[in-house]
């Protein structure tokens, strides 16, 4: 998978680096815009209210 | 970095440029060495020239296995870089938890905070509701010295897009909270304990008898602690009850609860605190805190 990716990226060793640390940036950045707020309210780490029992809270 | 690059590049260029021209060359590099034949012609003789197999099928077989390793080979590669993805991408939830979430929530509350602040200063009146309350842009500041020395915004409301600012909100359901002018009943609020800015992290700290203190526009609600719940039923509502349920008091008053989520990082139970009130003091022009905060 990673190897794919390496072989297919354009340019030398440091043009490859220089993508891949891009590429490593934008995840990184798709999970903490999107990903994780909207996984976070699935998981069951930050319900603070007390309330009759329906989820999601 | 384009410039850069192209240096590179040509750097690279002169010693090898008797042998290819060097886009092939850098392209091909980490799968076969320059030197060795290209790939389709490797290939070729062996079909060709049987005689010549031997010297062929060295030159062949390395390019070849580094090229199409089996299929399971493949399957296990891509399925363990999958399993080392998940391990990180988890590791960051854990950072985005603890560390991004408080990060965004403290810039939100203090940009909020600072507005309320402003809107009391000069206070025109026109984000304000009935009462001189200003129950959108925020009811006012928690104080809670034994918690934090910081002071906590609160806000109508408890769902995930009230706290996540790094308020406090007061309950409008399961069961409504009252408000701290009123006569009768229990000010009910919740916040976060880990992330979100986590305003009630140290709510374990609290204890019996110290002050909580509830800032509004024109009075200070000065509260005392009196009962504490380490741990309870996350779907125990009575707690917010206007004569608090489990705290012990059976006569109506001026009651004040705080909830959160416990044990930390987690929201197995509630932690819950109340508080009744003291005494109110009157706002004056240099906002002078009552003497439980100074």
């Amino acid at each position: 998978m990673y190897g794919w990716i390496w072989r297919h990226l354009p340019g030398n060793v440091w043009v490859r680096a220089l993508l891949s640390l891009l590429l490593v940036l934008l995840v990184v950045f798709l999970l903490f815009q999107y990903v994780f707020p909207w996984a976070e309210p699935l998981l069951p780490f930050n319900d603070v209210t007390v309330d009759e029992g329906r989820a999601g809270r | 970095m384009t410039a850069g690059s192209d240096a590179d590049r040509d750097r690279e260029e002169q010693p090898a440029a008797q042998e290819s021209t060097t886009e092939e060359a850098s392209k091909e590099r980490p799968v076969a060495e320059p030197p060795v034949a290209e790939p389709p012609v490797a290939e070729q003789p062996a079909t060709e020239q049987p005689a010549g197999e031997e010297s062929a099928a060295a030159e062949a077989a390395p390019v070849r296995r580094r090229r199409a390793p089996g299929r399971i080979v493949t399957a296990v590669g891509v399925f363990g870089e999958l399993l080392i993805t998940a391990g990180l991408v988890l590791g960051l939830f854990v950072v985005y938890s603890l560390w991004w979430t408080n990060v965004i929530a403290d810039r939100e509350s203090d940009r909020q905070s600072e507005r309320v602040r402003d809107n009391w200063a000069h206070g025109d009146g026109k984000d304000q509701g009935p009462g001189g309350l200003d129950t959108e842009g925020g009811l006012g500041f928690l104080h809670v010295p034994a918690m934090s020395k910081d002071e906590v915004l609160v806000k109508k409301g408890t769902s995930a897009k009230v706290l996540n600012d790094g308020v406090a909100g007061y309950y409008t359901q399961p069961v409504k909270s009252a408000l701290p002018k009123d006569e009768k009943g229990n000010f009910s609020l919740a916040a976060h304990r880990d992330g979100h800015g986590a305003r009630f992290h140290r709510i374990d700290k609290i204890k019996k008898g110290d002050p909580v203190v509830f800032e509004t526009k024109d009075v200070w609600y000065v509260y005392r602690v009196y009962a504490t719940l380490p741990e309870t039923s996350k779907y125990n509502v009575g707690v917010l009850n206007a004569i608090p349920g489990d705290s012990g008091r059976e006569k109506p008053g001026r009651y004040l609860t705080l909830t959160t989520c416990t044990p930390v990082f987690t929201s197995r139970y509630r932690y819950v605190v109340w508080g009744e009130l003291v005494r109110t003091e009157k706002v004056d022009a240099e906002r002078t805190p009552p003497k439980e905060i100074r």
